[in-house]
């Protein structure tokens, strides 16, 4: 079961109010946890806000700061700790889903050059016909 | 005590026995009530004393499950984050925290491992009775080095320990943590699958018992500090 469905935080009302709606989907909060020295890979998080009227799926994401990036997903079952590889991820129409640690998370092998607390880095989420940039802040924890 | 009364024909009370149980007819009946009444007193304070003397540790933990009686882990040697050995000597004195995990791992290591630096630095100096170990299963890629970097990174008290199969897997079932390699999309980045609870071994070097999953910062330092507080 690869295509694992993420939980709806909360619904934007956006219909309720009166303003325009945002057009397009966007991340936010994105953050990447600094990876000890030599470590091959760190992980990042964000959140997704899809202000459309249609699911947004997210299968893919690219960066140019890291070697390769893939979207992973940690569960526990039966006590175990397990990654899930090769996520898809849904937000439904006028909702957010949230990449945090322990769940939906975006893997970035190989940074392309040193970081440090502070720094920013680009990624890009592919959406079906949608791309969804988002920075992520480099943090200890 | 045992030998003492195999040694008598099973149907014939033993003299202790016959003292307790016979009244003494010229005795008034206030001092045999009040024998009945010592009598009665010293039983169950030996009763209350052997119970006391022979349970285990009252401690209750809300984050996890202490075993009733602690189990003994057979001798056992992994290679610390230093390359030095790591025996059942290492696990004398006081409590250990094992951590199974593995250092190619960014999402729940980092996280656990942030969340004991924080339970290690709000029990101040009752951490000073507390090791925390990173048990790599995964020696193939988790050398001395890299475990060092790793879990230096998170706290210098921090210790990982790891082995070559099959010390690994005994060790790891003796723990009661099971663990499966998952390939990757290359060689080199399989992952591991791995028991998510955290092992309480106590200053004996025995498992004392399990936390298990979710791990919460504030139910951590509870139930380790009153383990601490309340010794072995």
């Amino acid at each position: 079961m690869n295509r694992a469905r993420l939980a709806i935080l909360s619904l934007v009302a956006l219909a309720a109010c009166g303003r325009t709606p945002p057009a397009a989907p966007s991340a936010v909060d994105g953050w990447l946890r600094l990876a000890p020295p030599g470590a091959n890979a760190s992980a990042g998080y964000l959140r997704l806000r899809n202000p459309t009227a249609q699911t947004l799926r997210c299968d893919r994401v690219v960066s140019t700061d890291f070697g390769a990036a893939e979207l992973h997903r940690s569960v526990i079952e039966d006590g175990r700790s397990r990654m899930l590889r090769d996520q898809v991820i849904e937000v439904p129409p006028h909702g957010e889903a949230e990449l945090a640690p322990g769940g939906y998370h975006l893997m970035l092998f190989r940074p392309q050059r040193d970081l440090a607390e502070g720094d920013t880095v680009q990624v890009t989420l592919h959406c079906g016909e949608r791309t969804v940039d988002a920075v992520l802040g480099v943090r200890k924890a | 005590m045992g030998a003492h009364y195999a040694a008598a024909p099973a149907d014939a009370p033993t003299k202790d026995h016959r003292r307790i149980l016979t009244v003494p007819s010229a005795s008034s009946p206030n001092k045999t009530a009040l024998t009945v009444f010592l009598a009665a007193l010293a039983l169950i304070g030996g009763v209350l004393a052997a119970v006391y003397m022979t349970a285990p540790k009252t401690t209750v933990i809300e984050s996890g499950t202490l075993l009733q009686q602690p189990r003994a882990l057979p001798a056992f040697q992994l290679v610390d984050e230093t390359g030095a050995a790591f025996t059942n000597a290492q696990l004398q004195g006081r409590w250990t925290l094992i951590f199974p995990g593995f250092t190619y791992c960014p999402d729940i290591c980092p996280t656990t491992l942030g969340l004991l630096k924080t339970v290690q630095s709000q029990l101040g100096a009752r951490a000073d009775a507390l090791q925390v170990l990173l048990f790599s299963v995964d020696p193939e890629r988790d050398t001395p080095a890299v475990m060092q970097r790793y879990v230096h990174f998170f706290s210098p008290a921090f210790k990982g320990a790891t082995a070559p199969e099959p010390a690994l897997r005994e060790f790891a079932q003796a723990l009661g943590v099971a663990y499966a390699k998952v390939p990757g999309a290359t060689e080199q980045s399989y992952t591991m699958d791995h028991s998510a609870a955290l092992v309480l071994i106590n200053p004996r070097g025995e498992i004392a018992g399990y936390f298990t999953p979710p791990h919460r910062v504030e139910a951590l330092v509870k139930d380790l500090g009153a383990l601490i507080e309340n010794g072995a």
